[in-house]
């Protein structure tokens, strides 16, 4: 009985480990980050008061000091869609991974 | 003849300026109904929970406005945000959107 209870604990265990797991995360390059960023975020969201155009306008939203984490997964949802904003959707599908992650882990230093 | 004109076109330009006008957030109000976001964004909205949450403390009011109604609407899909934003009236939007944008964070405009 304490056999079966003992391997119903080791079972559950890594389970458990798993579910408590948090986001992996982005192991980005910010240097590598930075020439990207400079080419392609800047020009928006890199001066002041620049807003977005077309449905709806309202100024793009700070990036600087924001989670890396949570700026990969924007970028991602740009890409499936889970997001729509046309321009970040058309420059989020041009990124590869590393590029995600750099740029993420640029925005994100503290 | 003039005059007439000007009061025509001053009151086609008076009723244009609500369209382009935010309709005020009260920051008070929204400290309010911040607790159900405290939970995951943390004290003030700057201190999320997991680092795949953003910080919300100092962005911009609008945008935070426009993020929530692209939630209420589904046109961005999260399955807490869409939830939580469906519950929300126009106002309430704005009201949590002028509390967060007043906070105090990190987040800047970096070039």
């Amino acid at each position: 009985m304490k056999k079966i209870a003992l391997s119903a604990f080791l079972l559950v265990l890594p389970m458990a480990a798993l579910a408590q797991a948090p986001a992996a995360p982005a192991k980005g390059d910010p240097a590598a980050g930075k020439a990207k960023a400079v080419a392609i975020c800047s020009g928006c969201h890199g001066i002041p008061g620049t807003k977005t155009a077309y449905p709806e306008v309202y100024n793009v939203p700070k990036i600087g000091g924001q989670n890396a984490d949570y700026l990969a997964a924007a970028l991602r949802a740009y890409r499936s869609g889970d997001r729509y904003n046309q321009t970040m959707k058309g420059l989020a599908s041009a990124l590869s991974e590393k590029e995600v992650a750099d740029i993420a882990a640029y925005y994100g230093q503290k | 003849m003039k005059i007439k004109s000007s009061l025509i076109l001053l009151s086609v330009l008076s009723l244009s300026l609500p369209l382009t006008a935010q309709a005020a957030g009260n920051a008070a109000e929204g400290a309010k109904l911040s607790e159900t976001c405290k939970a995951c964004h943390g004290e003030g909205g700057a201190k999320p929970i997991q680092p795949d949450y953003p910080v919300l403390a100092g962005q911009h009011a609008d945008y935070l406005v426009a993020a929530l109604n692209q939630y209420k609407s589904g046109k961005r899909k999260n399955a807490s945000m869409n939830g939580f934003a469906a519950a929300l009236k126009p106002q309430d939007i704005q009201n949590l959107a002028a509390y967060f944008a007043s906070q105090p964070s990190d987040l800047k405009v970096k070039y």
